[in-house]
């Protein structure tokens, strides 16, 4: 149990297990730190004073923090390519045995630094809005400029090979949501959780507690943390109560619907380990929809901003008590601790307990008079009072501390300066309550001037306590999260009676003091660098230049300087930032805006976000009942909506995969020549019963419907209100009360939306209900010559074509199972759609085949189909239509029923003038001259391709393919008063500037008396 | 005959009376055309089993709660569930029947038997304002049991699944990962997924790949 290698371990205290020593390496440099650490306690426990370069000057840079707030220590973790993950912070990241991590930024390393010359001299030459000012001319030189900036930047790096690790999410309900597990959340989360409710507590860090785990106070007469221990205990035994460690409230959204990023191996390896073989989810979403949210987040502590204040060695004083009293870390010798107010005294009191030098407490108030600064006192420790740090000396480590009296009100430095010699620098300019997820719910928080610091605004069912809303003292903020907790459950309903909190000892703090910048006897922007963001290395001086500039809201101050926007979202900067700000502008901070947060809280890492909605659960497929035929049959597939439709069937051919051309003209010359067949069962079907049945379809097709009998079919058009043309379709009349609609793939849900939509709130009179049986029943279209033929092999059915006319339906056996046959055609041949249901159609397309070996029945795919149905002109709802075609822009006359009785959707859009002019854009067909050229789809079709740009747009080509029946290119297209231009020679320009020639002919290219589907 | 007019309306008998192989929704994946590695079995350490209750007979009864539930008391003596979201079985569990919206419940019976109970559902209707529609080779029936079960589904749908908002006679149509299906709570120890047909495949997958951490098993 040799401590020896870590110098600045404590002999004891600290809650991390000595008894386990774990090792890791930083920077190729192997150290040793103790489970229980984070990275960042471990590095300090070995000394390690540079842990990063800065971002824009290269400055080195050590640990500032504790928590999230930390704007230095990002690492790059991984000690394998799949395994990088960049802009950790160290600060909560647990120490695993043999954690791999590299600084972010530093080339060739953080001590020796390339980058940092630039720094040094580039200081003066990169002002705020330096990349706006030098990089934005010429504007189309950016983007080169930005790939180099951003190399040298340099904010760790994605991993360039496969994750192995997997992601989920989980959703989560409760009554009372706590976000962290500090003093006031526990109390809140005990109250909820012995009042029966459902309970959620999170907290970010590795241990629930928050700051209980490193106080100085006693609860109950115990260390404090003893009081957290029995706590979680007991919540750990209520299984009405969830709880989650290592997880962070990133995100509130609307009705209290908050995002949760649990870390759930990170804190044992790179990777998740496996255990029985399965690798369990690296992080997980908690999708939580809470009754209400209690914020109990704390306070961030402001550091002070003076110069030469990012030197490894400057840390906020909370920090230093969190090292020491919970790491059992002292990360330096000599302190001197640089404060506005009481609170932070203990981090001197704390330096003094392990044993090492307090140099001096300075004071920036003229007489505090608290107890803490008695205690100080008491021991000795030598308080400058009405004084400030103004600067920190040392390079790659504090070495000295400029201190001075100062005028906070005048801001200038009024006495001679003093320097202390010492190796660190504590500073404390007071506390910022948390207020991020409060901020989310778009609620602006409101400046305190008594707190100096925003508190949150409340949405209602949203609730914060203790230092989340700046009740700092622990004995009223555990009183106030059980409060608080209890009026929570009560806007529930439920009765929830405040525990009784711990006794805790009331400490007498005197008023903190308002400092942020400490001035110096420079003007700012010429004393030393004063940080403010040290993330985005953003100095009292750019603010002050930003201010002078002419930016004066602090939203347009943060957008130039970047002040705020690294990965901490100037957690620990932006107040001071807003602070200065006020002050150049001779204004209060609240008078210079408020600040915005926008989730997430800290950055989530992409895969949480996914979840195991990715690869192949992207998204759903939808397979039809023959999906695993087609697959065997090395279909290739298209996406049709989200359903896998076979596109094609390539053949081998002489050893050689067919093209898509090659095998798109043999299924098309089969079906035309013997007999083709296709999956249909990807149509929208829609069962449709009752007196009104009939009646209704009269209303939402824009065709007739009094008259078909029973076993027969019609082609319906459907408009939307404004008379544009929305799917198409056949419907079927299975009884007098009885229809059976087919609907477009893609337009199937959007029908029985709308069916329903007028059905329930225009004519909730009409006796009709619609049932989806679209996946009940599997369609196949056997269609061709020879269909009957082959058919007739299988069925019962007379197919007799005077018994069984083209657009009838018929009842029987098609191999031996019940089948309703469609005599329907969109291929322009004889076909007949067979229906039977799903279970057995795999049986019925087998024995299809068995029989169609002698005709050469050929299968075929949505491309084939496409060919076919344009070769006869036959449109697809939402490939030649738009939404801005009409039933009669499509020459379809004979469909629109404007003598049937009732009011049909469309009919009064459709007789407005506007859709009755002549020169609207009418489908047609093109043929192009050269018959090799296949137009493409989208194109647009002029009269004079010399025309120059703009020139006067006709219309477009809607469909286009080759066909091997016509042995040409032919198209569909719409073209403004296209009917009238039969015959005429328009054009086609492409982008390389050439013009293919197109007659413009009847879409109709094949069989236009339509004889063929009659046989 | 496998198609009677009744009344105006023309029922359909889409059973063969051959033996006729048959597949059910799951075929593909049970056939690991879709799925890398064969469908794990079930063993003692499985924290989910899944089982696919094949075949079932579907029926969607939409009309008036009154005379649906005298007609379904009439052919199965089971009432309509009196609630929303409710669930209700007969006494062999067999058959059941939930409420899917206010005029809309999904009757579920052994297969084969749906043209039959249709018919005497018909019979006892009469003259209401009706339809029965059949929707068995539309949908399937997967059961989920096992101590992880309730987790898997917090995993894929967003409805509170907690005891105290799902007991036991509840039945929901939800979101499940980025499709739907309906979710039923037929027995303390049991919940059952109706699944349509389309969307099986991926719902299946999406099932086992959540469940891979506990373990789960699938019951052939």
């Amino acid at each position: 149990m040799s401590q020896s290698n870590q110098p600045n371990r404590l002999r004891q205290g600290g809650r991390i297990e000595r008894a386990r020593t774990l090792d890791f390496t930083f920077n190729g440099k192997r150290y040793q730190g103790h489970a229980g650490d984070t990275l960042a306690s471990a590095l300090l426990a070995n000394g390690v004073d540079v842990v990063n370069r800065s971002f824009k000057y290269s400055r080195p840079r050590g640990i500032v923090a504790a928590g999230a707030e930390e704007p230095n220590a990002l690492v790059q973790l991984g000690s394998t390519e799949a395994a990088q993950v960049p802009n950790v912070r160290a600060t909560q990241q647990a120490l695993f045995e043999g954690l791999t991590a590299q600084s972010t930024n530093g080339w060739p390393n953080v001590q020796r630094d390339v980058m940092s010359l630039v720094g040094k001299l580039g200081g003066r030459f990169m002002p705020p809005g330096f990349y706006y000012k030098t990089f934005m001319a010429p504007a189309s030189m950016w983007m080169t400029y930005e790939k180099v900036i951003r190399k040298g930047a340099g904010l760790g790096r994605s991993p360039m090979e496969n994750d192995p690790d997997s992601y989920d999410h989980l959703n989560q309900h409760c009554d009372l949501l706590v976000v962290g597990a500090g003093p006031a959340g526990l109390a809140a989360a005990l109250t909820a959780a012995r009042a029966g409710a459902r309970v959620i507590l999170c907290d970010e860090q590795e241990e629930m507690g928050g700051s209980l785990l490193a106080s100085r106070e006693l609860l109950d007469d115990q260390p404090a943390a003893q009081w957290a221990e029995r706590v979680i205990d007991e919540l750990a035994e209520n299984d009405k109560v969830t709880l989650l460690p290592r997880t962070t409230a990133n995100g509130y959204h609307d009705h209290h619907f908050v995002t949760l990023h649990e870390r759930r191996t990170e804190h044992l390896g790179e990777t998740a380990p496996r255990v029985d073989g399965y690798r369990s989810s690296r992080s997980r979403m908690h999708r939580v929809r809470a009754g209400q949210v209690l914020l109990a987040t704390g306070a961030h502590e402001r550091p002070l901003v003076y110069g030469n204040n990012d030197v490894p060695g400057n840390l906020v004083a909370g920090a230093v008590s969190t090292y020491i009293r919970r790491y059992g870390v002292v990360p330096g010798n000599k302190l001197v601790l640089s404060v506005s107010n009481d609170h932070a005294y203990r981090a001197a009191l704390d330096w003094d307990e392990a044993g090492r030098e307090v140099v001096a407490i300075v004071d920036a108030r003229r007489q505090p008079d608290g107890e803490l600064v008695e205690q100080a006192r008491a021991r000795g420790i030598r308080i400058i009072e009405g004084s400030a740090v103004l600067e920190a000396k040392g390079d790659k480590r504090v070495d000295g501390a400029r201190v001075a009296a100062i005028d906070t009100a005048a801001f200038r430095v009024t006495g001679q300066a003093e320097v202390l010699e010492c190796d660190t620098i504590a500073s404390s300019g007071g506390y910022s309550p948390v207020i991020h997820l409060a901020s989310h719910t778009g609620a602006r928080p409101t400046w305190d001037d008594t707190l100096l610091g925003f508190v949150p605004s409340l949405v209602k069912g949203v609730h914060a306590a203790g230092s989340a809303r700046g009740v700092h003292d622990l004995a009223e903020g555990l009183a106030d999260g059980a409060s608080k907790a209890s009026e929570a459950l009560a806007a529930l309903g439920k009765s929830a009676s405040a525990i009784e909190p711990p006794r805790a000892d009331v400490i007498r703090e005197g008023q903190a003091c308002a400092l942020y910048q400490v001035p110096h006897e420079k003007p700012t922007l010429r004393a030393p660098k004063q940080f403010v963001d040290m993330q985005n290395d953003v100095t009292a001086a750019a603010v002050e230049l930003a201010t002078r500039e002419g930016f004066e809201s602090i939203e347009h101050v943060k957008r130039y300087t970047a002040l705020g926007f690294g990965t901490d979202q100037g957690k620990l900067g932006n107040i001071n930032g807003m602070a200065i700000a006020a002050r150049c502008l001779g204004r209060s901070i609240p008078e210079v805006g408020t600040t915005v947060f926008r989730p997430n809280y800290t950055p989530v890492t992409f895969g949480a976000i996914v979840g195991r909605h990715c690869r192949d659960l992207f998204d759903p497929e939808r397979y039809t009942a023959l999906h695993q035929w087609h697959v065997e049959q090395g279909a290739e597939f298209e996406d049709v909506g989200q359903w896998k439709r076979p596109w094609y069937f390539p053949r081998k051919v002489n050893g050689k995969l067919e093209t898509m051309a090659e095998a798109v003209a043999r299924e098309s010359l089969a079906v035309r020549t013997g007999v083709g067949i296709l999956d249909a069962s990807t149509l929208g079907k829609i069962d449709i019963q009752g007196p009104d049945a009939r009646e209704f379809l009269g209303r939402v097709y824009t065709n007739k419907w009094a008259k078909l009998a029973p076993g027969r079919v019609r082609y319906g058009l459907m408009c939307k209100d404004d008379g544009m043309l929305m799917d198409d379709g056949t419907t079927s009349c299975l009884g007098e009360n009885h229809f059976l609609m087919t609907t477009t793939t893609g337009g199937a849900a959007g029908v029985m939306e709308w069916l329903e939509l007028w059905h329930q709130t225009e004519w909730p009179e009409l006796q009709v209900y619609f049932t989806s049986v679209t996946d009940h029943w599997a369609t196949m279209t056997v269609t061709g010559p020879e269909a009957r033929k082959l058919l007739s092999e299988i069925t019962d059915i007379d197919l007799d074509k005077e018994q069984f006319k083209f657009m009838d339906w018929r009842n029987g056996k098609v191999a031996d199972v019940p089948a309703r046959v469609f005599r329907i055609s969109f291929t322009g041949e004889l076909a007949y759609e067979i229906n039977v249901q799903a279970n057995y159609a795999l049986h019925v397309w087998k024995t299809l085949f068995e029989h169609g070996k002698k005709y050469d029945l050929t299968p075929y795919g949505t491309e084939t189909m496409h060919v076919l149905r344009a070769e006869k002109g036959l449109i697809i709802a939402g490939q030649d239509t738009d939404g801005s075609v009409t039933p009669e822009d499509l020459g379809m006359f004979w469909a629109v029923g404007y003598d049937k009785p009732f009011q049909w959707i469309g009919k009064r859009a459709l007789t407005r003038p506007d859709t009755a002019r002549k020169d609207r854009k009418q489908f047609v067909g093109l043929r192009p001259v050269d018959p090799t050229v296949v137009l493409e789809e989208g194109a647009h079709i002029v009269v004079d391709k010399d025309q120059p740009i703009p020139m006067d747009m006709l219309g477009h080509v809607t469909s286009s393919y080759y066909s091997p029946n016509l042995k040409s290119g032919f198209a569909l297209a719409v073209i403004k008063g296209g009917r009238d231009r039969m015959g005429e020679t328009l054009h086609v320009p492409m982008p390389d500037g050439q013009a293919h020639e197109v007659e413009v002919v009847s879409p109709v290219f094949i069989d236009p008396k339509g004889e063929r589907q009659h046989v | 005959m496998s198609d009677i007019t009744y009344g105006q309306v023309a029922t359909f008998n889409t059973h063969p009376e051959a033996a006729i192989p048959s597949e059910s929704p799951l075929s593909v994946a049970f056939n690991q055309i879709s799925v890398s590695t064969p469908a794990p079995a079930v063993n003692h350490a499985s924290g989910v089993r899944l089982e696919e209750k094949a075949f079932l007979g579907h029926l969607i009864l939409r009309g008036g709660a009154i005379v649906l539930d005298e007609a379904v008391r009439k052919v199965l003596g089971i009432s309509l569930p009196g609630q929303p979201l409710g669930l209700a079985l007969d006494e062999s569990g067999e058959r059941s029947v939930q409420w899917l919206s206010p005029d809309e419940w999904l009757l579920i019976v052994p297969g084969g038997e749906e043209f039959e109970v249709e018919q005497r559902l018909r019979d006892a209707l009469g003259d209401a304002h009706y339809a029965i529609v059949d929707a068995s080779g539309g949908q399937t029936l997967v059961s989920l049991e096992g101590e992880k079960a309730r987790e898997l589904l917090m995993k894929s749908t967003n409805y509170d699944v907690h005891p105290s908002n799902f007991p036991v006679g509840k039945a929901v149509s939800v979101v499940f990962a980025k499709s739907s299906l309906i979710l039923r709570r037929p027995a303390e120890d049991r919940y059952e997924l109706v699944l349509r047909r389309s969307f099986a495949d991926y719902l299946y997958r999406w099932i086992l790949d959540a469940g891979a951490e506990y373990g789960i098993g699938v019951q052939r």
